[in-house]
């Protein structure tokens, strides 16, 4: 006899497909106006009704995400390799890190625009700064967790500090950095939104503020649709990536 | 993993997205030829009559004609325009006049306004019909909400309507006409050209009541520029507002293609139909005594006075020296007698 066994992904698809249905339907039977909650079947119509608008949005909010992302990764995973190798200036950078962290960047998002002009590069700006806190803070207790015997087994090495770094730390670095990756991944696409949603010419942010602004949901709700959808991608891209790179460590949902 | 490739792949992309921005340099004026002018709509792309008059222009080729390269962009509405008129990143915005006036006392933005679109007040309070209220005086007892601060003609109305504005609770809201028509607030103040058609739109009847219509002086949008802008780039100046007050009568001439013209820069969110209230409602309030004597923009020493006296005595402002606030020295050389 065969039994009915559902993969992972299915039974995730199975979820979000009652969980639509159940909305769909609480919207039908109480007959909420399109103007406090749209139907996810109107959503769907308006998304597929404007392709072309949505898709050059999308490229536009994911580019700039894709590279504040990449900039905020970068500057945290040197900045944390700084730290490591010199230790000293470890609470003078940390302060600073955290002072940035907790800068409300809509605030500031003005100040990048006459800074650094009307175009993509101050969204790509408050995404890097938005993604970097995360890496760096991960990424350094990554570097600094070394296990002490085996601190001790590249000492009984004679290892220079250089080569503790690079085949004991950064390796035990590497799942640490998958761990911020998951949490700084979905952080960008919001901070290249919220930066759009300050003024842009472009963009699922300036998207979702036009529609906000003319109260025009479907249009608003299509666009959350999309930054759904990429962020989960983007999620499960971050866990691929990590069981090719991390190949040594066991991966029990695999 | 093979690391050259990756991280090479990661300036390059780094490159690329930064090779998309390097472009748009900054306005550089002179004096003689073409010149550029960068434009900021005070909002969102929408048929507010000033907005609407560089539209036109631009798609009409208005500004072409007078030999003035303009870069329309938009704010997001919460004041960054006005930091970037200051900051010099931009030439010409928009900003209601009882704003502007407060801007200038505080913290003493140097902002001129150089042509009055909006002759009367942008704002209204509007009620749901089916609560009943008929004059401000009916507010006691209920809820009024305001958006971040309360408007200044709200306690002049109130005063010219008899209403105590002690029994009354004020309530912040936000931009949410939604807020209304849920009935978490009874009465909700709104842009008279805006919110009332979303509103009907959605099957509710409104009450609405206009500070001006109780001899509450108001004044609405404005061209405006800083002071130094007004001595360094008159030229600019002059062929922006003769292109642009163009364009506001091309609109009022031809209204459906002015929507069209309105619709490329709103995108398809925006409602055509809005818009064309939108665009007929401002037309209304763009006219006045003066601007029949003098075309559309047109100020007068008694209007801004009017306005400046009702918020020093609503405590907004000190009182400020009304005549640096505003100018008719670009409109008089481009001036077109209807």
């Amino acid at each position: 006899m065969r039994r009915w066994r559902l993969t992972g992904g299915q039974i995730a698809l199975l979820i979000v497909l009652s969980f639509l249905l159940l909305w769909e339907a609480t919207v039908r039977l109480l007959g909420v106006p399109v103007y406090l909650l749209p139907a996810p079947s109107r959503i769907l119509r308006t998304l597929f009704e404007h392709p072309a608008l949505y898709a050059q949005a999308s490229l536009l909010t994911l580019g700039e995400a894709f590279a504040g992302l990449l900039i905020g990764l970068l500057a945290g995973v040197m900045i944390a390799a700084l730290l490591t190798l010199l230790p000293g200036l470890e609470e003078g950078v940390m302060t600073l890190a955290i002072l940035l962290k907790s800068t409300p960047l809509v605030a500031i998002a003005p100040l990048l625009t006459i800074w650094l002009g009307f175009g993509v590069l101050p969204k790509i700006l408050i995404t890097a700064l938005l993604t970097f806190f995360p890496v760096l803070v991960n990424v350094l207790s990554g570097l600094q967790k070394a296990e002490r015997h085996h601190l001790e087994l590249f000492h009984s090495w004679h290892a220079s500090r250089g080569e503790v770094f690079r085949h004991l730390r950064a390796p035990n670095a590497l799942p640490y950095l998958f761990a911020a990756l998951k949490i700084s991944a979905p952080l960008a696409l919001i901070g290249a939104v919220v930066a759009e949603w300050t003024g842009a010419s472009g963009g699922l942010g300036r998207v979702m503020w036009l529609a906000y602004t003319n109260l025009n949901l479907p249009f608003l709700f299509a666009a959350i649709f999309i930054l759904a959808a990429a962020g989960m991608l983007l999620y499960r891209l971050t866990v691929w990536l990590e069981r090719r790179v991390i190949f040594w460590q066991s991966h029990p949902e695999a | 993993m093979n690391r050259i490739p990756a991280f090479s792949l990661i300036l390059v992309l780094i490159l690329l997205v930064s090779a998309c921005t390097a472009a748009a340099p900054p306005p550089t004026p002179t004096t003689s030829g073409p010149l550029t002018l960068t434009f900021m709509a005070g909002y969102k792309p929408q048929a507010n009559l000033p907005f609407v008059g560089a539209y036109v222009a631009k798609e009409k080729g208005f500004f072409e004609r007078e030999g003035l390269d303009v870069t329309i962009e938009h704010s997001a509405g919460q004041g960054e325009h006005l930091q970037l008129l200051t900051a010099g990143k931009v030439q010409v915005t928009t900003q209601d006049a009882a704003v502007l006036l407060q801007r200038r006392a505080d913290p003493g933005l140097p902002l001129v306004s150089i042509a009055l679109i909006g002759q009367r007040g942008q704002q209204a309070y509007a009620a749901l019909a089916s609560s009943g209220l008929q004059t401000p005086r009916d507010w006691e007892g209920r809820t009024v909400g305001y958006k971040g601060t309360p408007p200044p003609d709200l306690f002049a109305l109130l005063k010219a309507a008899g209403a105590d504005a002690e029994k009354i609770s004020l309530v912040n809201v936000g931009f949410d006409p939604r807020i209304l028509t849920e009935g978490k607030v009874d009465v909700y103040p709104v842009f008279k050209s805006n919110e009332p058609y979303l509103i009907r739109s959605w099957g509710y009847e409104l009450t609405l009541w206009d500070a001006a219509d109780y001899g509450v002086p108001t004044l609405g949008l404005t061209y405006v520029t800083t002071e130094s802008i007004l001595q360094e780039q008159p030229e600019a100046l002059r062929r922006f507002l003769k292109a642009a007050l163009e364009g506001i009568r091309y609109a009022e001439q031809n209204p459906d293609e002015a929507v069209e013209i309105v619709l490329k820069y709103t995108g398809p969110q925006a409602d055509p139909q809005h818009m064309r209230y939108m665009l007929e409602s401002e037309l209304r309030d763009a006219k006045s005594a003066t601007t029949e004597q003098y075309g559309y923009g047109w100020q007068t020493l008694e209007q801004w006075s009017a306005l400046a006296e009702m918020l020093v005595q609503a405590g907004i402002i000190p009182s400020i020296d009304v005549e640096k606030a505003f100018g008719n020295r670009i409109l008089e050389e481009i001036i077109v007698i209807p």
